[in-house]
């Protein structure tokens, strides 16, 4: 028997919360059931018509049904403060293609926190970075992962000149593949927040520099984004997060669970 | 910000407009990449430099339409299928357009424009 999902606080100004799931931790045939009765007919349409192995299907139902239910879990009915019906949620695109929450407006019977989100995974970790009234981006990477070209080429090719100068300048070729991916991260999650596609913001157009050990920041920037560089998972993935602040505002503030719909949550100190 | 890509995309935009009279009855592309479809040798070239990327086994069947998120593609997977396109067709692709690729036939119609766009004596 499956316990009914737990309403959260919302995020406070600042803050992203961070939900991410492990898909090798969830192969019980019955729950991957009741997780596809949550989706929307296109979405399940969309998931059954993927040419893809079961693995991939897998993913896929995983990243709606954190999205829907994470996001389900912000938004109580009135009357008695239950969690609303994932399945009720309903999602658009914003002009670039970002998805985003349909929020009904004529709703009276729930509450409607305006809450943002973005999601990323890759075959081993799907994640959902949920903020309030802050756009946000999120991407994540295997650590480990390695790339078929040599990385200063990609760099040259791709990143910004001060970045490929810092790169070059990482002496050791595993520590360089390890700065590369995290400024991919970062970088992805900057465009993302954007939420205008990657052809309003290519990647050699922006840089994106450490100051110290944890702290990111874009080069001459207008507006003011914030960065967070995580490691996730027994500190097998990086996960960079992004979010505009307001002028004047202190670092932003994360807050990871490790969840599996419906199961359980485990809060992660990072 | 850079807006250097806007001159590439004003020659797309020319492209659009001259096959959308030429060829009345072919819908105009919903996607700014690439105006034609590309030849079946290009998609097959394009496939298999996917299937490597994305280390795919051999009984993994790709067409056209195979979408890499599908593949179980990372987000620096496009990329690295461009820069290997790159070298294989001697071409340059526009950094955004590198990033907005989705699909094996978006990728190889985006590859035959820029073919086709290189000097005659080049093109083979």
């Amino acid at each position: 028997m499956l316990s009914s999902l737990i309403p959260l606080q919302l995020p406070s100004r600042m803050q992203t919360h961070l939900w991410y799931i492990l898909p090798n931790e969830v192969n019980n045939k019955s729950l991957l059931k009741h997780y596809t009765q949550l989706l929307s007919q296109h979405e399940k349409d969309s998931i059954s018509g993927m040419q893809s192995d079961e693995l991939n299907k897998k993913n896929a139902l995983l990243a709606r049904t954190l999205v829907r239910t994470t996001l389900a879990r912000y938004h109580t009915n009135n009357n008695d403060n239950t969690v609303v019906d994932p399945r009720a949620l309903k999602f658009k695109k914003n002009l670039y293609g970002k998805p985003e929450v349909d929020w009904e407006v004529d709703d009276t019977t729930t509450n409607h926190p305006k809450l943002q989100f973005n999601i990323s995974h890759t075959d081993s970790l799907i994640a959902c970075g949920v903020t309030l009234n802050a756009p946000v981006g999120i991407d994540v990477e295997d650590k480990t992962r390695k790339m078929r070209h040599d990385v200063l080429s990609l760099a040259k090719r791709f990143y910004s000149s001060e970045e490929v100068k810092f790169l070059s300048s990482v002496e050791d070729t595993e520590s360089q593949r390890k700065e590369f991916i995290k400024l991919w991260t970062l970088k992805e999650a900057y465009v993302k927040a954007l939420g205008k596609g990657f052809s309003a913001s290519p990647f050699n157009t922006f840089s994106i520099i450490r100051s110290d050990a944890e702290t990111y920041n874009l080069c001459d920037q207008a507006g003011e984004w914030k960065f967070r560089l995580l490691e996730l998972a027994a500190s097998s993935h990086y996960a960079a997060i992004c979010i505009e602040g307001e002028d004047g505002q202190e670092a932003m503030n994360v807050i990871v669970h490790k969840t599996i719909p419906f199961v359980e949550d485990e809060l992660i100190s990072i | 910000m850079n807006h250097g890509s806007s001159r590439v995309h004003g020659t797309r935009e020319q492209l659009t407009s001259l096959s959308a009279t030429s060829l009345s009855c072919k819908a105009p592309s919903a996607r700014s990449i690439g105006t034609s479809q590309a030849k079946p040798e290009t998609v097959q070239k394009v496939s298999d430099i996917v299937r490597e990327q994305l280390a795919l086994s051999a009984d993994t069947a790709l067409t056209a339409e195979s979408k890499f998120s599908a593949l179980g593609a990372d987000s620096l997977d496009p990329v690295e299928i461009v820069m290997a396109l790159e070298e294989k067709f001697d071409i340059s692709v526009e950094e955004s357009d590198a990033q907005n690729i989705t699909t094996i036939q978006e990728t190889a119609d985006l590859i035959e424009d820029l073919v086709q766009k290189k000097p005659a004596a080049q093109a083979s």
